[in-house]
């Protein structure tokens, strides 16, 4: 396939995986701050998944504007809203690669961020009810993708940006909680909140059936390969997508990709084994290293970047 | 309130050809379809109306307007009544085109190698060399299969006698066959069972014939030759058009940066390193298809894509060059250039022409400028055009130096009354103006043309513009089989 094809695939599962967790993060958080957490840091919400630059930080004064920050704002270009238009951007360039279908979701998915009527939910009414619309256009678009698409190289690509993108989230909402637990008084509050952020709460308690503890709570997010979140999990779905590109790609770019994503994966299993919870301070800048150097490699070996 | 009710009350403009009705009759091929409608209120006709702008925007068949920095999404106005055309009016639109094609490939044959209707003075030199679309690049260039004109779009309009006169040949790169694709397509959502019951002709062959013709212009001994679609790219105004005729014909859609060339032959950029590019339907300009040798400002285009093309190693459709046989002054000559390669009597009639750079003709043409429409003779969309009738003075006036500065780029024809349809337009059934673009395809195997075309409509009441940059719409059309 194009490579440039390819790339905005990959990048527009990218974005849309970003969305979703985001989308999860800010809904449990918001319940949160509603029930349980009643001095919630908002501004430290709005810092660590806005922009990095400066001139893109806002200060937050309540939930609201927070939400309004993160989910709307269209100067804001780490917003859901900028994330959508940008998937919209890539799925336009590629609309004759993904199927109709797909490009419809995302096309409706679009137009439902626009409408006024989100934006009142947002910032006059009830979040969780606007959360839940967006969210469930995100399923929408992975079952359209599961139903609909070929399984060919783009489908690959897809999954790689997929799970690529997870794996990074996953360490950035693992190293925003602990953030929020400095000056906690229980730190299993977050500790469960995290785990609905990713969907893991049900998951955690028939697996581990302990009293929530971080130990096990930071095993499950890094190292439980039946749990889809987990970076090992992801990490396996990466590779084994990765090696359908075999018979598709010339053998030395083939193997230097399956060998920086082995190499992750070794990585991730040396930290299981020497696994206490100390360890997520070397691992958290160590993954995420690996992980900026295996997109760089992929985009100037299959993506043409050069 | 029926439909019928206000069916009664439709009344057609003087002096024009409706394609419903004639003094206050329903014409025989109408009345299927109008009779299925008898119980539909209009109500009815409401819903099927905000139905298609909601497939049509779900879609995305839409365009962006920018207005405060932010894009909005528009859709292109579509009316639910379709135009119908009978099945032997069809057969002469048909015969027409195939025999105006055939003529104009052959006059770009013969222009860009012998030159045989200019030593013949069948055509002014003059004429041809002052259209800024010939191509000296093309000049004793081969073309597969001597073939330039693979898609082309003809646009016909209905004077008020009924007569079809051709009012433009699109040769270049003519778009809106994914209108009449997607047109077809809504019109089995909105009238459900009312196709196949009015024996409607199918365009549904439109992309396989053309993929077809494509296949068969490589040049390359393989059984599974490269065909792309080369786009300008997602902000061009009809990428939605390349992306749908990629997606339905199964082949790359690329862009000039997915391609490059080397040793003559041409490459796409792909995830598993350079493959051969043997066919390229360009929906890019000719002007930007090679900045080495065009606009060397081009952005969209390949480097070496031209020198590729003259080695024979890619075919590019259509040709470039094709400009000089669609240009609005060399128009007039094609009746001539029929007699004399073919010799044979043209089907279609031409609308007459006047020449601003004749002075007899431009004294003619502003003597009764109310009369005439005068146009640039490279420009297309409606742009750069002046309509006699509904000019002011001062318009005119400011006009007329324009065209004295550069006589040749204009000319005059006389306003024909373009045909009426009946359209849905706000909750009422009224009479609109409309042409027709039927798409015609040029393979090695002839000429094939799909049943139907893209109606345009003006919507606006009394305008004879039905360019969609302009205000102009269009509907589904029907040919009964």
């Amino acid at each position: 396939m194009l490579s440039r094809v390819a790339d905005s695939v990959f990048w527009m599962a990218r974005y849309l995986e970003r969305t979703d967790n985001l989308l999860r993060l800010l809904r449990t958080d918001y319940i949160a701050s509603q029930d349980e957490l009643l001095d919630y840091n908002w501004q430290l919400l709005a810092d660590s998944f806005g922009s990095d630059r400066p001139e893109q930080k806002v200060k937050v004064e309540n939930y609201r504007q927070a939400l309004h920050h993160l989910l709307l704002s269209r100067p804001h270009e780490c917003s859901v809203f900028t994330n959508i238009v940008r998937v919209r951007e890539n799925a336009r360039s590629v609309q004759d690669y993904i199927t109709k279908e797909l490009w419809q979701a995302l096309n409706d998915y679009y137009h439902h961020i626009l409408e006024p009527k989100t934006e009142n939910l947002i910032t006059h009414n009830d979040p969780v009810t606007a959360l839940d619309f967006l969210l469930r256009d995100s399923i929408i678009f992975y079952g359209t993708l599961d139903v609909t698409m070929n399984r060919g190289e783009g489908y690959t690509f897809l999954n790689l940006g997929k799970y690529m993108e997870r794996c990074l989230q996953n360490l950035e909402i693992v190293e925003f909680k602990r953030k929020q637990m400095v000056k906690a008084e229980v730190e299993t509050v977050h500790w469960k909140y995290l785990l609905y952020a990713l969907s893991g709460y049900e998951f955690h308690t028939k697996y581990y059936k302990n009293a929530l503890n971080a130990k096990e709570v930071i095993h499950q997010v890094l190292f439980n390969t039946q749990f889809p979140h987990s970076i090992s999990y992801s990490l396996g779905q990466m590779l084994r997508y990765f090696q359908r590109l075999a018979d598709f790609s010339q053998p030395q770019q083939f193997q230097e990709i399956e060998g920086l994503l082995q190499k992750l994966i070794h990585s991730m299993n040396t930290y299981q084994q020497e696994y206490n919870i100390s360890v997520i301070e070397k691992l958290i800048p160590d993954i995420r290293q690996q992980f900026n150097h295996l997109n760089a490699r992929l985009a100037s070996v299959y993506f043409g970047y050069s | 309130m029926s439909f019928h009710h206000f069916l009664s009350s439709y009344q057609s403009p003087p002096d024009t050809w409706d394609e419903m009705q004639a003094q206050g009759e329903i014409r025989k091929h109408y009345q299927v379809f109008l009779d299925s409608l008898e119980k539909a209120s209009l109500g009815d006709l409401t819903q099927k109306d905000e139905l298609a702008k909601k497939l049509f925007m779900s879609q995305g068949i839409t365009f962006t307007v920018y207005s405060d920095g932010e894009g909005i999404e528009k859709i292109f106005p579509f009316d639910i009544i379709p135009r119908i055309i009978t099945g032997a009016e069809w057969t002469h639109i048909e015969a027409g085109i195939r025999q105006r094609l055939k003529a104009l490939n052959i006059f770009l044959k013969d222009v860009y190698h012998e030159q045989a209707i200019i030593k013949d003075k069948i055509i002014p030199a003059s004429l041809i060399y002052s259209c800024p679309n010939y191509l000296k690049e093309m000049v004793n260039v081969d073309v597969p299969f001597d073939i330039y004109t693979h898609i082309s779009g003809i646009d016909l309009i209905r004077d008020s006698d009924g007569s079809f006169y051709v009012l433009e040949d699109n040769l270049r790169t003519p778009s809106g066959v994914s209108y009449m694709l997607e047109n077809r397509n809504m019109t089995y959502r909105i009238f459900p069972g009312l196709l196949p019951k009015n024996n409607v002709r199918s365009v549904k062959d439109y992309p396989d014939l053309l993929l077809k013709n494509l296949l068969a212009l490589s040049n390359r001994q393989t059984s599974n030759p490269t065909v792309v679609l080369l786009t300008p790219g997602i902000y061009n105004s009809a990428y939605f058009e390349h992306t749908t005729l990629a997606r339905l014909m199964g082949v790359e859609l690329v862009e000039g940066r997915d391609l490059v060339v080397n040793d003559t032959k041409v490459y796409m950029k792909t995830t598993a390193g350079l493959r051969q590019v043997d066919v390229i339907y360009r929906r890019v300009d000719d002007e930007y298809l090679d900045p080495l040798v065009f606009n060397p400002g081009s952005m969209l285009g390949v480097s070496g894509l031209y020198y590729a093309y003259r080695a024979g190693n890619v075919a590019i459709i259509n040709a470039p060059g094709n400009g000089v046989a669609d240009d609005k002054a060399v128009y007039t000559f094609v009746p001539s250039m029929i007699r004399y390669y073919l010799n044979e009597e043209p089907i279609l009639k031409t609308v007459p022409t006047y020449y601003m750079d004749n002075r007899d003709h431009f004294e003619l043409v502003f003597s009764q400028v109310r009369k005439m429409v005068i146009k640039k003779t490279n420009e297309s969309g409606g742009y750069g055009m002046l309509m006699g009738h509904a000019a002011t003075d001062e318009h005119i006036a400011a006009y007329r130096s324009e065209v004295e500065k550069n006589p040749r780029q204009f000319i005059a024809q006389p306003m024909i009354h373009l045909s009426s349809v009946p359209c849905y337009i706000n909750n009422k059934i009224q009479p609109r103006h409309v042409d027709l673009r039927p798409f015609a395809l040029y393979g090695p195997q002839g000429i094939e043309i799909v049943p139907g075309g893209l109606t345009r409509v003006a919507l606006r009441e009394g305008s004879l513009v039905v360019n969609s940059s302009q205000g102009g719409g269009s509907k589904d059309t029907w040919v009964l089989g």
